[in-house]
């Protein structure tokens, strides 16, 4: 219970379909704590509800030490919980740096710092450095002119990134950052994650597919299978554990072993 | 802005501004109309064009300015017309947030429509059995009032000091909603336009920041129906009635919603063709209808976005013939 994020016996169903079954988890702060599971274990849902998308039947959420299992998902952000999303969801018809300005500029607007008034027609010099910023952390300051729509997938995947981080999270939620992409761009991904979370001391909550991914950045795994958590604990004593290894990897285990 | 927009702009605020010396009372009284209607449709288009709602029954905010300042000139009240002006903004923005508190709460896309389509209907009906309204007559016979400005005192009595006075409140009306279009909240209104979930997920209250939007659009349509009010000098139900809501959507449409200026010039190029075809009975309908056939089909971001296209074509045309040559 003295984590940074806390989610304790989480309920959730889609009419019948039962989809979390008492899910608790504890993430610290500085962990990049890594979800993984089968297609339909209820990865996304878990997702959703840590980051206020979805209501849920039972059981509560801490951040920070504040309870925010009612708080809407536009408080939680403004909280300090950042988020992408397994398809890249920017704002597609202005250019790379608008999507970051409007970002920043929600930011300062919500809270309330006289940074972005309603009359501001030109974002200040500070406040676009500040942009310029992150888009050169992210690679994208060059193409910071185009439209958003005609960013390649992988760029989009960044921009986004960018997004989350123009408002300055202190917990990153990234649902599968790598889906989609390169061998290349995965790799570089990893390395950009790496980077980020050690230069601004974030902690990352994310799900993902790729093994590369989840070994090259998570300290922590919690393995889910139809809704329920298998196991929880570092790479070395998830891969070791005989439940995983039989629901997770079961088919190439199978396999090896016949 | 760029050098063209800014000599557009200023090319017809001169038309706009000398009108009266050149053109005959007819096209005066046009023009005025154009002013009002260009106010609305901007009011409409802040909501489509940059928040992404859609509001069919927005004729309704427009009668509401139109018959509060109507009734308060005949019945000479003796409230100053600004002020005037002003309670009827404030009195469109305070149904707007009625309204909106209701609709946006549950619905925004096509249900918001029919949900304003039906308020709208439900206002029209109202009025017209509303006996202090002049039921179906409406109210007619509305004076033009004088501008009490503190140091002096202008009569808008003629035509032609109330059309000036139109294009000052235009202006006025313009500029200001440029500048909520295009500041820090017009920006982040646009975001929730692009995706209001990704909105939310950089922080924004996007069913507080839909509200604002729908009541600065409502109080700002009903001050088109102010200034309407002693212009026509007869308000009629028909201010509110659908027909009278469709006007702004098509000068958008035609114009190009996601452009500020694309109201004001599908305003325009509206007026133009009503009153070129004014005396062939049913075409000005048929060349309305063809007109947003052709935009839908070939420009769907209108006339603004036709602009917009031409220009950038034109500012590779070189580059594309450099290489051309060189290969």
């Amino acid at each position: 219970m003295s984590g940074f994020l806390n989610v304790a016996g989480v309920h959730k169903s889609y009419g019948a379909h039962h989809v979390l079954k008492g899910i608790d988890l504890d993430v610290g702060q500085g962990e990049t704590f890594a979800i993984i599971g089968p297609n339909g274990a209820g990865k996304t849902t878990l997702f959703r509800v840590m980051t206020g998308e979805v209501a849920f039947e039972k059981g509560t959420i801490t951040y920070d030490g504040r309870d925010v299992t009612r708080t809407s998902a536009y408080e939680r952000v403004r909280l300090g919980m950042g988020r992408t999303f397994q398809v890249a969801r920017i704002f597609p018809d202005v250019t790379v740096e608008e999507n970051i300005v409007v970002t920043i500029e929600a930011r300062g607007r919500a809270a309330r710092d006289g940074t972005a008034p309603w009359y501001r027609v030109k974002p200040s010099g500070s406040l676009v450095d500040e942009a310029h910023g992150y888009l050169s952390d992210l690679g994208l300051l060059a193409k910071k002119d185009v439209e958003a729509k005609f960013l390649s997938h992988g760029d989009k995947k960044r921009l986004e990134l960018g997004i989350a981080l123009a408002g300055r999270p202190r917990i990153l939620m990234l649902d599968e950052p790598t889906a989609g992409m390169s061998p290349m761009d995965r790799s570089a991904t990893i390395e950009l994650i790496r980077d980020l979370r050690a230069r601004k001391n974030m902690t990352v909550v994310m799900t993902e597919h790729d093994m590369d991914v989840i070994f090259g950045l998570a300290t922590r795994i919690l393995v889910m299978h139809h809704g329920e958590t298998i196991a929880v604990g570092t790479i070395e004593e998830v891969s070791n554990n005989p439940v995983v290894r039989e629901v997770y990897l079961g088919e190439e285990m199978y396999g090896a072993e016949g | 802005m760029n050098s063209a927009k800014i000599i557009a702009l200023i090319v017809s605020a001169a038309t706009f501004v000398t009108l009266p010396y050149w053109a005959n009372q007819g096209i005066m009284f046009l023009a005025g109309l154009v002013l009002i209607e260009a106010i609305f449709a901007l009011s409409w288009n802040l909501l489509f064009g940059f928040t992404g709602l859609a509001s069919f029954g927005h004729a309704a905010f427009f009668a509401i300015g139109a018959y509060l300042t109507g009734y308060a000139l005949r019945a000479a009240l003796g409230v100053p017309f600004l002020l005037l002006i002003l309670a009827s903004g404030v009195l469109g923005a305070a149904a707007a947030v009625v309204v909106g508190v209701v609709l946006l709460r549950r619905t925004t896309g096509i249900h918001l429509a029919i949900f304003t389509l039906a308020l709208a209907e439900v206002l029209r009906i109202i009025i017209g059995y509303s006996t202090a309204l002049g039921r179906e007559d409406g109210l007619a016979s509305i004076p033009r009032p004088s501008l009490e400005l503190g140091f002096m005192t202008i009569s808008l009595n003629s035509g032609t000091s109330y059309y000036w006075f139109l294009c000052v409140a235009f202006a006025l009306v313009a500029w200001l909603m440029w500048v909520v279009c295009h500041g820090a909240f017009g920006r982040i209104l646009v975001s929730i336009r692009q995706d209001p979930e990704r909105a939310s997920f950089v922080g924004v209250n996007v069913p507080a920041y839909r509200l604002t939007a729908f009541t600065i659009s409502g109080g700002v349509a009903a001050v088109s129906g102010a200034l309407y009010a002693p212009w026509a000098q007869i308000v009629t139900p028909e201010s509110a009635h659908w027909i009278h809501s469709t006007q702004p959507m098509l000068a958008s449409l035609l114009g190009g919603a996601h452009s500020f200026f694309g109201p004001i010039i599908g305003t325009v190029l509206f007026s133009l063709i009503n009153y070129l075809t004014r005396n062939l009975v049913g075409l000005s309908e048929l060349v309305i209808g063809v007109t947003l056939l052709v935009i839908v089909l070939a420009a769907p971001s209108g006339v603004a976005g036709l602009f917009k296209a031409l220009r950038t074509s034109y500012a590779t045309k070189p580059g594309a013939g450099a290489q051309r040559e060189a290969s």
